[in-house]
């Protein structure tokens, strides 16, 4: 559930006198968004965005006179000048619950994580975020399928459904029960591994739950 | 008769050999026998001829499998276990040796397609194939002989451009993963969607490649889907990417268990379906593939819409085939 689990590792940092304009080559060659600002021992000054390095550049609506003058003011300036400081970070003990929740509040795209030294030792984006996610869900694993089961007013249900597919012997990965919102009723979500899963849905029945289906396209629906 | 007309069927009783002890499991070797006795006893019978297989040679199976696998899955049946892995994938002692010779098969059927009649090949083999990857028995399937097949084809025949279309109502992962990073060969399957589905894969945001290069088409159905959605995903996006890429052969992981009888997958498929089906196929192969197009049995399960499926398929696909041009 840690950061440090899903982040990259070993970040490409920059220091602060690094001018726009070589920031700007190091984020188009690597296809970066976000390059950490470091002083001499890696720890982190700031954070610099493809978005700070636009917003430096004259805008196209800029007469070419005054173009001239920004880019020349942009050739000299460092990127400790536009970096934004005051930066939202994870560390070493962060969970991907904060990330989620920072990610949320914070509409960052990505934030680096630090060691107790406060040195820079990873970075997480959004995408990254997605990524842990999915595999915490098992989206994708082959030969799994999750099931959506109504939940009912009974107790000891998750039990129940357990015991079912150890009687099946059929592996199952993840576990969810879920109270529902206004929109989606409330739900056990049940990743299991195997071929016959009518099997499954037969026996789950059989113990008196209802699987989730979506509502067949044509009439006659088996 | 006409060469044309013949319908080559590559089988053999060995293939019952792979015995899964009569416990629960649908993967049987009744499978073949029903698919034989419909088609002895219904109009196509005069125009079968069968061929007897050859087992593949390792190198063969080297093409997508990886050695420790291929290791593994000998010892493990020679040990005498009962599965491998997952109890969905059961063995018997004759496993290895049963399972070589559906890839061989699958080899046989592209060499029957360059020197042959012109007429259907269909590999009535088991175990299946379609969702074994390189080292990974999946779903029934050890080795995935539709792969091997692309890889003989390109290799031995030189036949580079390639599309592997699979209309088995579950998606076939080990073909996504021999073809996903390949631009010469085309991957297409139409399944039942991945978060209602085995084996999970095959969204159709895991689709790639370009117009007329090789890499990925995945049409997922929603449950209950029927005739109307795969006919329309037929004449509309899979005839579009077919005819960009034109492909030099056809292989065709032919599965049943879409049937709306085989309670292995939600879809609806009438049996007709199948014919229109053989029909699609056959035209494509004409018009781009030099009629070059060979079928190998995977998934179906309701023994009796299996065997009037294949049927129907191979009706649909001869009646096209066998035309005169």
């Amino acid at each position: 559930m840690y950061v440090s689990y899903y982040m990259t590792s070993s970040p490409m940092t920059v220091g602060p006198e690094l001018g726009i304009m070589e920031a700007k080559a190091i984020l188009d060659s690597h296809k970066f968004r976000h390059l950490p600002v470091v002083d001499g021992e890696g720890r982190l000054l700031g954070m610099v965005t493809d978005r700070d390095i636009r917003s430096a550049f004259p805008s196209t609506m800029t007469s070419s006179e005054d173009r001239d003058i920004v880019l020349h003011t942009v050739r000299l300036t460092p990127v400790g000048e536009i970096m934004s400081a005051n930066n939202v970070v994870l560390t070493t003990t962060s969970t991907l619950d904060d990330a989620l929740l920072l990610f949320e509040k914070k509409k960052v795209g990505a934030l680096p994580v630090l060691d107790e030294a406060g040195r820079v030792i990873g970075i997480l984006s959004s995408n990254d975020l997605l990524k842990a996610w999915r595999s915490l869900f098992g989206l994708g694993e082959k030969g799994s399928v999750l099931l959506s089961i109504k939940v009912d007013a009974e107790p000891h249900s998750l039990c129940r459904l357990v015991q079912v597919l150890e009687e099946l012997n059929v592996p199952f990965t993840r576990l969810i029960r879920s109270d529902g919102t206004d929109l989606q009723p409330p739900m056990i979500y049940l990743r299991i591994n195997t071929y016959n899963i009518r099997s499954v849905h037969k026996a789950i029945e059989m113990a008196g739950f209802t699987v989730f289906q979506p509502t067949p396209l044509s009439i006659g629906h088996k | 008769m006409n060469a044309n007309a013949t319908i080559t069927l590559v089988t053999s009783s060995r293939f019952g050999d792979h015995d899964i002890r009569g416990e629960e499991h649908p993967e049987v070797a009744a499978r073949l026998q029903c698919i034989s006795d419909q088609l002895q006893a219904g109009n196509l019978a005069p125009l079968l001829r069968y061929v007897e297989p050859t087992e593949a040679g390792r190198q063969w199976l080297l093409t997508f499998h990886n050695d420790s696998w291929l290791f593994r899955f000998e010892e493990e049946v020679l040990s005498g276990r009962s599965f491998i892995g997952h109890q969905d994938n059961q063995v018997c002692y004759e496993t290895f040796a049963v399972a070589q010779l559906a890839a061989g098969a699958a080899i046989n059927g592209v060499d029957l397609v360059e020197g042959g009649s012109g007429g259907p090949v269909f590999c009535a083999v088991r175990p299946p194939g379609h969702h074994a990857e390189p080292n990974l028995p999946l779903g029934f399937c050890f080795l995935n002989n539709c792969v091997i097949a692309a890889r003989y084809w390109q290799k031995q025949h030189n036949r580079r451009r390639l599309c592997v279309l699979d209309f088995d109502a579950h998606h076939g992962n080990g073909i996504q993963t021999a073809f996903e990073e390949d631009r010469e060969v085309l991957y297409i399957s139409i399944h039942e969607h991945p978060s209602f589905s085995f084996p999970g894969t095959g969204f159709a945001e895991e689709t790639c490649g370009g117009r007329d290069e090789g890499g990925l088409l995945n049409v997922p159905l929603q449950p209950g889907a029927g005739d109307e959605q795969v006919i329309a995903a037929l004449d509309g996006k899979v005839a579009e990417r077919l005819a960009g890429f034109r492909p030099e052969a056809l292989i065709i992981a032919a599965g049943f268990d879409g049937h709306r009888e085989d309670d292995m997958s939600g879809l609806n498929y009438s049996t007709a379906l199948y014919q229109m089906l053989g029909e699609r196929i056959g035209g494509w192969a004409r018009e781009h593939a030099g009629g070059r197009v060979l079928s190998i049995l995977e998934g179906g399960y309701h023994l009796p819409s299996l065997a009037a499926s294949v049927e129907a398929y191979l009706t649909g696909l001869h009646s096209v085939l066998a035309e005169k041009n």
